[in-house]
């Protein structure tokens, strides 16, 4: 009983559609939507997704600094680790449009290049623990009984420690760099995917509709990627752009505390981290790259939210 | 609209639209209905069909973030419901009339105590000591059958037939003048169920209430009610004191309903059922509510906008066929 | 209730000696050496390792060393000493802890002293202006990395109107900016909760029947919507405390707060593995106390679930 509550509480901390008890005002309609579009089809999600003003800025944002990124080494006028020592410390101009750092460094080229490290870090880390997540939640929920027990109480470990600690520790033990970043991340991600799998699963198993396909001796297999994969993926999708944008904060976290991506490399934590000694003097050197991590991880939370918004129909009941 | 200010309880033109993604849902049109002091309604229909919102809508406790909109009037003791303000519509709720919920499971708080719950009503309306609230409560408890000694216990300590106990036990603690039930029996087993009507009934002669029975159990309202409305598609499409529903059902769709009623004193295979599905709320028809799903329907009724004809005195019919058989 | 006690403690243990096996066997493969590690930087003969090695105990079996580890923390609190300066880890923790402890908690009691009104004062007023400023201001808020609130708390109070200090703990006002650096982000987040878990009770059928009963809106909503609510709010602050005592460690690197956190950095990046145990071990302990205290308080708050514990004894009496 207390389990349930809790995953509900902590599952989703986002804003239902509805309303409270206002006074006498009317509710703001659902954004306008062809009524001929069936909700909970892949057109309807579209719409609604292409319809919230959230979302718009989170996808124009998101491909905006991808293609900067890469484009980043072509259209920028100075290399991102060039050091140019008669530049030091500039701050904003035409020459440097977000200035130099403390070796001269031009910092609109290393926040457009660096971007790569927070998107790479926070979607990789996000498709592993996803996986893993995934399968060890629907192992555990349709199988039930000893497998679920076990596999559970392996996952209570994981909570056992603070998110932040826990990255922490496998950094420790993997060691710096983006890969073991990924793999710090991922892992600590997993039992997230899992437990929300795992309910997902339960829920779906307990409908009737799942007990007339076993009745007609449907096989197991074909329950699992016919009747409940399907129905287990709103979540999912929504969780995935949530886990991206805390991974991202993560990713800058860690390297901002030196245990992920290290110097040259221009990560943003890392930017930060670096140049934070000149913050009394050359605010701009910290102020700049934390407004990137805070839009493109703001980017993908606005992304989720309105999956979550659109696919409202398949999560209520 | 001053008129028949005499009667205790009357509604007119009471007309409730919700809104559903960018759908208007046309949840009850057009509704009247009258009730002397005492006297016991029937409202009758399929589930959607509009008679949840009436009763929300007497007691105004709709969902304020779906509704579009609540037009016509709805009048209790020559006072106008529609038109109160929050302090007297607290002073009406559960004092003058109360309700009695659907479902049981849901309708009581699950974190107090089952007197308690009874006796904030009781304290709020009668002014009077936590004491004297508990000890009604407990009177209250009893008279629905439920032992002082459970007094204590939290909703989940009760079965379902219990807690409607519970929450007929609350809607009656302050003896309210008009009752609105609504599928008190709907949520019970079927040996629950006929106890609880006994116990509505019984609590309803012995206090003099009026009450509105919403139900789509004919057996129930045979039972209990003195006068019948049958609601379909958020119209009231026959009414009438519960000897003209019964002896002359007019409406097919009435007729349907007691066809697909299971009769024990006649030898029949199978049941009637009305066939088909009930209109789309979202949309307002020029024509008969009932005609596509009506076997005596033609082309007359294409052009049937709808209104009421007056059988016999107070026994109302919405179909154009009444006027000619008669 | 005392069952209840007792029995989440026991469910507790082999948590902990799990979380203590698994980190230190973990920590065991690192690569690097740790003797050599110990011995500092410079040359050292093969012979002068080998016998660091033995003094430190290393030569003996992974198990063994293992068991030795795991008996003594769980019997004399032991934690071993540091690898670089051969401190006593135990006392090391002990000494820093008080302030980490007093960041998590004021910023727990921060969190709630303002997520909790503003969530409920949104639920009650959905969809209005306010309703609509804290839910942008909030996401916003849940989107900065904390060290970069810290840095700019930092640029705006302390430096340029020198309001609070920026780095140190020498006395309460200087954790007025770490208490709200490490609380916005979780504050927001939390506000949210409670507005979603408001929203779904204010729209519940009790909450409909308290209204149908004549109470008045503000009884309607504090005292039948918010009871229910609260409940699985109370899960929701244990686990912000746990996050807030994680996010410790980000904000007492930016600050300069010498608490577990900069502990822990400090000897991931020296390489310190025996402090770095130690410390995730002692967060873990940290972490499921507050756990362990919050259950509890859930049980009590919730009668369905106090109940299960209450008619399991009284069966037993019977």
């Amino acid at each position: 009983m207390a389990e349930e509550l809790k995953n509900k509480t902590t599952g989703h901390h986002g804003e239902g559609g509805h309303d409270g008890h206002g006074k006498g005002k009317k509710a703001k309609r659902r954004h306008h939507i062809d009524a001929s579009i069936k909700p909970g089809s892949a057109k309807y999600v579209w719409a609604s997704i292409s319809h919230n003003r959230g979302a718009q800025f989170g996808m124009i944002f998101i491909v905006l600094i991808i293609g900067l990124s890469l484009l980043s080494p072509y259209i920028c006028r100075y290399e991102y680790s060039a050091t140019d020592f008669a530049a030091m410390k500039a701050w904003p101009s035409f020459k440097h449009l977000f200035g130099t750092d403390d070796l001269g460094r031009d910092i609109l080229s290393r926040v457009l290049y660096g971007a790569r490290y927070t998107l790479v870090i926070g979607i990789l880390s996000t498709v592993l623990s996803a996986i893993l997540g995934i399968i060890m939640g629907a192992v555990a929920g349709y199988f039930g009984g000893a497998v679920d027990s076990c596999l559970m109480r392996f996952l209570d470990l994981f909570q056992a420690f603070p998110s932040l600690v826990l990255a922490m520790a496998f950094c420790a033990v993997f060691g710096t760099g983006v890969d073991k970043c990924i793999l710090a991340l991922g892992i600590t991600g997993i039992p997230g995917f899992a437990r929300l799998m795992r309910a997902n699963i339960l829920r779906i198993r307990n409908m009737e509709y799942i007990e007339s396909a076993t009745t007609i001796n449907c096989p197991t297999w074909k329950i699992i990627a016919r009747h409940i994969i399907p129905n287990a993926i709103s979540p999912i999708i929504v969780e995935i752009a949530m886990s991206i944008s805390r991974n991202g904060l993560a990713s800058s976290s860690l390297s901002f505390l030196g245990l992920g991506v290290q110097e040259p490399k221009p990560e943003w934590g890392q930017m930060l981290a670096s140049t934070r000694n000149y913050i009394r003097d050359f605010p701009y050197m910290v102020i700049i790259p934390g407004i990137f991590i805070v839009l493109t991880v703001l980017s993908f939370n606005l992304l989720g939210d309105a999956f979550r918004d659109a696919l409202d129909p398949n999560l209520k009941d | 609209m001053a008129k028949t200010r005499e009667n205790f309880f009357g509604i007119r033109h009471l007309t409730v639209k919700y809104h559903s993604g960018n759908s208007i849902i046309h949840a009850v049109n057009d509704v009247s209905l009258e009730l002397k002091a005492g006297e016991t309604l029937g409202l009758v229909g399929e589930t959607g069909a509009g008679k949840t919102t009436i009763a929300k809508s007497i007691l105004r406790i709709l969902p304020e973030s779906s509704v579009e909109s609540v037009e016509g009037d709805i009048w209790f003791e020559g006072r106008q419901i529609l038109d109160m303000n929050d302090k007297e519509l607290q002073a009406l709720r559960g004092k003058s009339i109360s309700m009695i919920f659907q479902d049981p499971m849901t309708a009581l708080n699950p974190v107090k105590t089952v007197v308690s719950q009874i006796a904030e009503g009781y304290r709020q309306h009668q002014n009077c000591s936590k004491a004297e609230a508990n000890k009604r409560a407990i009177e209250m408890l009893e008279m629905v059958g439920i032992g002082a000694d459970r007094a204590e216990e939290y909703p989940h300590q009760f079965s379902g037939g219990m807690k409607q106990r519970v929450v007929i036990a609350l809607a009656l603690a302050c003896s309210p003048q008009l009752l609105l039930a609504d599928e008190p029996t709907t949520a019970l087993d079927v040996t629950i169920q006929a106890q609880v009507l006994d116990l509505i009934r019984d609590l309803r002669n012995k206090l003099g209430t009026a009450m509105i029975l919403i139900t789509h159990d004919l057996g129930v309202v045979a039972e209990v009610c003195d006068k019948v409305a049958v609601i379909y598609a958020g119209r009231i499409i026959e009414q009438g004191t519960l000897q003209d529903i019964y002896d002359h059902p007019t409406h097919p769709y009435t007729c349907g309903l007691f066809g697909a009623l299971p009769d024990l004193d006649k030898d029949v295979e199978r049941l009637s059922p009305i066939e088909g599905l009930p209109p789309d709320p979202s949309v307002i028809r020029e024509h008969c509510d009932f005609m596509e799903r009506c076997p005596y329907a033609c082309g007359k009724c294409k052009k049937f906008n709808n209104h009421m004809i007056e059988m016999t005195p107070g026994h109302m019919v919405r179909c154009w066929k009444a006027n000619e058989e008669e | 209730m005392i069952r209840y006690v007792v029995k989440r403690l026991l469910i507790m243990i082999p948590t902990l000696l799990a979380v203590g096996i698994i980190m230190f066997t973990l920590m065991n493969f690192v690569p690097g050496d740790p003797a050599q590690l110990a011995l500092g930087s410079g040359v050292h003969t093969e012979a002068e390792i080998e016998a660091k090695r033995v003094a430190l105990g290393l030569d003996r079996p992974f198990v063994v060393r293992l068991g030795e580890y795991i008996t003594n923390i769980f019997t004399k609190f032991d934690f071993g000493k540091s690898l670089i300066d051969g401190t006593d880890i135990k006392w090391e923790l002990m000494k820093r802890f008080p302030h980490t402890a007093k960041i998590a908690i004021f910023s727990i009691v921060l969190t709630v002293v303002v997520g909790l009104p503003l969530g409920i004062y949104t639920a009650v007023h959905a969809n209005s202006a306010g309703d609509r400023v804290s839910l942008f201001v909030t996401l916003l808020f849940d989107c900065m990395p904390s060290f970069w609130t810290a840095l700019m708390l930092v640029l705006l109070f302390s430096l340029k109107l020198k309001w609070f200090p920026s780095s140190g703990a020498k006395s309460l006002i200087y954790f007025v900016l770490p208490t709200i650096a490490n609380s916005l982000g979780g504050l927001a987040g939390f506000t949210r909760q409670v507005r979603a878990s408001m929203l779904e009770v204010v729209q519940s059928d009790y909450v409909t029947t308290a209204r149908s009963k004549g109470l008045p809106e503000r009884e309607v909503i504090y005292g039948h919507a918010l009871p229910n609510a609260l409940i699985p709010i109370l899960t929701v602050i244990g686990m912000r405390f746990g996050s807030m005592l994680g996010g410790a460690t980000i904000i007492e690197v930016v600050f300069s707060v010498p608490g577990i956190g900069q502990y822990l950095v400090n000897s991931i990046n020296n390489r310190d593995y025996n402090a770095c145990t130690g410390g995730i071990i002692f967060i873990a302990f940290t972490f499921a106390l507050v756990m362990l205290l919050t259950d509890l308080l859930y049980a009590f708050v919730d009668p369905r679930i106090k109940a299960q514990y209450v008619s399991s004894n009284k069966k037993k009496v019977k």
